[in-house]
């Protein structure tokens, strides 16, 4: 279990995290979301030992994590980066051995991810004879050549091709499935939300939402109405409903966590035939500019 | 441990592999064998002018002086003295190459250090002649006296025959140090900053310490240059053993290891400070104006030393310079290996550049550790000194 616990961090005058905390389980895939500037990078870097904490605790397995432990770390770092003038295969040979594994296991596990990532014939090339979406791959391989027993990737899917995302995928469901607590970070949030077993969304260097995918989804649910002979803000009155709005023909209808949506249907059939009655569940790219807003909402009644 | 040596091997292969060191290593030695020809090409052909000092008793010589002089397309000097002691004090003050007296057809002839080449064959032939016209009516009396005549050369304080190769040690010790210094110190700078702009350094540092990895690094370059050094090293005493130029008795054991223990501690000064200084940049087209600075301080060291063991070995302005911490290591090692430096001279070389790069290790260490990570502008000494 990967624990960030209460880490904060300043960059001079700029607050970059402010009381981080969020844990990951074995064998769980977390999405770290938010908007650029939003302390993801930062709070990886500080996992990695890359930058020290102003305060807080990175915990593993529930002590702290130290050098021996980090290298048990598989890390993809948001500015990609290899030796440009290295062969792929040297390259990852070298670093499995630096994560410690013997000269023997660095050159079958280099062996092994570059034929899975499908840049076996170009192990005896330099890095910067590749072309980026094959750098990338190689770039995985890097992460989890020395097979570690956690993830920690900062955008692993910018920059990679359809097939590449998922053979990417597959391989941090593979992790996960074997165990290992992976988290990473992402803008693309359809992708998010279909890996993800558990998302957390960051604003300002604080964790503001965070939970399993489908309890957030389930959470401020909405209905959509479609019943042609109701008049303009039919349901305002009704019990429960906390907005509502006209979208073409249909309402559109936010109704209090833990509402009866039954005196809704009631109140629609009472303005005459109810073609459609659904209840949606929003998306996680709607979570996340909900989060938006409720921060500026924030920002500004305090100013 | 083994972190450092994983890193210390990977800069050691991906240098020594590459063609830079093979390319570098054959144009040193180029560059070293031109400038021992050029050099002994002009000790071969001195001034062309010769100063002698002739006392009375031997006037009779100088007639002969000047032909032979003559003949040799050389100029010839005399000067008139009262006697040999006259003649001997003019060689003293270095006013006269060399003071005959003495029997014109086997003069005495006097010399501060050893006869020149040019001085001396005018001498020689100049003392056939006068002995050959004394006798000319008898050919078989003549050709016997001939044989005969010949100057006996006394110089006051005889050379060394081993010197001309220790200054030649000297010489080719100090500019393998500033070579190797220069060139590898400024490839631990390039290193740094390639890790630098291509980002990997992220990567590394997710595993090791700042500290492990400029260690290594330092090690990996550090070996590198050994390596050329012992390369060079080794030609260059096999090429002037082959010639017959390794006297015995030259201390070159002694030179041989202080020119190693020499390059080692100047390497480690010099290497760090250049990684600290590299990683003030992110791009690979900055790296020479952070360097420039030291590398002019390493320049003059090396310019000024060198000069001074070939002009003036035994001056006080080469002793002072060897002292100075930075310089040290340039200069100190060609000044052992002309020999005679006090005891007290080396210890205190030691102990003060010890010290210095003691200071230097520390404070680079920092200034490194804080920048490394740092991409986009270069790092301002301010943020680097005091950064977290």
């Amino acid at each position: 279990m990967l624990e960030v616990d209460g880490v904060s961090k300043r960059y001079g005058t700029v607050r970059a995290l402010q009381d981080m905390t969020f844990a990951v389980r074995p064998g769980e895939l977390f999405g770290f979301v938010g908007a650029n500037g939003a302390g993801k990078t930062t709070t990886m870097r500080i996992v990695l030992g890359v930058l020290t904490a102003d305060a807080g605790e990175v915990r593993l397995d529930g002590r702290p994590v130290d050098a021996a432990r980090r290298r048990r770390i598989g890390y993809m770092p948001e500015e990609r980066g290899l030796y440009p003038r290295m062969a792929v295969g040297e390259q990852l040979r070298y670093l499995a051995e630096l994560h410690g594994l013997s000269a023997a296991d660095a050159r079958a596990s280099a062996a092994r991810w570059t034929e899975r990532l499908g840049v076996a014939t170009r192990v005896g090339d330099e890095v910067q004879k590749l072309s980026l979406g094959n750098q990338q791959r190689v770039q995985l391989a890097a992460a989890l050549v020395h097979e570690p027993d956690v993830l920690v990737l900062d955008e692993p899917f910018s920059g990679l091709d359809p097939v590449a995302v998922d053979v990417m995928s597959a391989v941090l469901r593979e992790r996960c499935d074997a165990g290992a607590p992976v988290v990473f970070s992402s803008h693309q949030l359809e992708l998010v939300e279909r890996l993800c077993d558990r998302v957390g969304i960051v604003r300002d260097g604080t964790m503001v939402v965070q939970g399993r995918v489908d309890e957030l989804r389930a959470g401020n649910g909405g209905v959509v109405v479609h019943a042609p002979d109701a008049p303009a803000g039919w349901a305002d009155t009704v019990p429960g409903v906390t907005a509502s709005r006209a979208e073409h023909d249909r309402t559109v209808v936010t109704l209090a966590p833990g509402a009866d949506d039954q005196a809704l249907l009631h109140a629609a059939l009472a303005t005459g035939p109810v073609h459609e009655f659904t209840r949606t569940r929003p998306s996680l790219a709607e979570l996340f500019r909900e989060a938006m807003d409720h921060g500026e909402h924030a920002e500004g009644s305090a100013a | 441990m083994r972190t450092i040596l994983l890193i210390t091997r990977r800069e050691f292969l991906s240098r020594v592999r590459g063609r830079a060191f093979v390319v570098s290593t054959a144009v040193i030695l180029l560059v070293l064998v031109g400038y021992s020809l050029f050099v002994s090409s002009i000790a071969g052909g001195d001034s062309g002018t010769s100063t002698v000092a002739v006392a009375a008793e031997t006037e009779a010589i100088a007639p002969a002086l000047r032909t032979a002089a003559d003949d040799q397309a050389r100029i010839v000097r005399v000067l008139p003295v009262p006697d040999a002691a006259a003649g001997q004090a003019l060689v003293a003050s270095g006013e006269a190459d060399a003071a005959l007296s003495g029997p014109p057809t086997r003069p005495r002839v006097d010399v501060e250090r050893s006869l020149g080449s040019g001085t001396g064959s005018i001498v020689s032939v100049a003392t056939s002649l006068v002995a050959q016209q004394q006798l000319l009516p008898d050919p078989a009396a003549a050709d016997a006296a001939v044989a005969a005549a010949e100057p006996v050369v006394v110089a006051a304080r005889p050379e060394d025959p081993a010197s001309g190769l220790r200054i030649g040690l000297g010489a080719f010790g100090a500019f393998l140090l500033f070579f190797s210094i220069q060139t590898y110190g400024a490839m631990v700078a390039q290193g740094v900053v390639e890790e630098k702009s291509s980002r990997v350094v992220e990567l590394v540092l997710a595993t090791v310490a700042p500290w492990q990895l400029l260690l290594g690094k330092v090690l990996g370059l550090g070996a590198v240059g050994l390596t050329q050094l012992v390369i060079l090293g080794g030609v260059g005493l096999a090429v002037a053993g082959s010639a017959g130029l390794l006297v015995a008795g030259a201390g070159l054991t002694g030179t041989l290891v202080s020119v190693l223990t020499w390059y080692l501690i100047g390497f480690a000064l010099y290497a760090t400070i250049y990684a600290a200084l590299g990683s003030l940049v992110s791009r690979q087209e900055d790296t020479q104006s952070v360097l420039t600075p030291v590398s002019i301080v390493v320049l003059i060291g090396f310019v000024a030393g060198f000069n001074l063991v070939l002009s003036a070995p035994t001056s006080t302005a080469l002793a002072v310079l060897s002292l100075v911490p930075p310089w040290t290591p340039l200069i100190l090692p060609a000044r052992i290996a002309l020999g005679d430096v006090p005891v007290w001279q080396v210890v205190l070389a030691y102990a003060l550049t010890l010290a210095f790069t003691a200071g230097v290790l520390w404070l680079a260490g920092r200034i490194y550790a804080r920048s490394v990570l740092r991409t986009g502008a270069r790092v301002s000494w301010r943020d680097a000194l005091t950064g977290r």
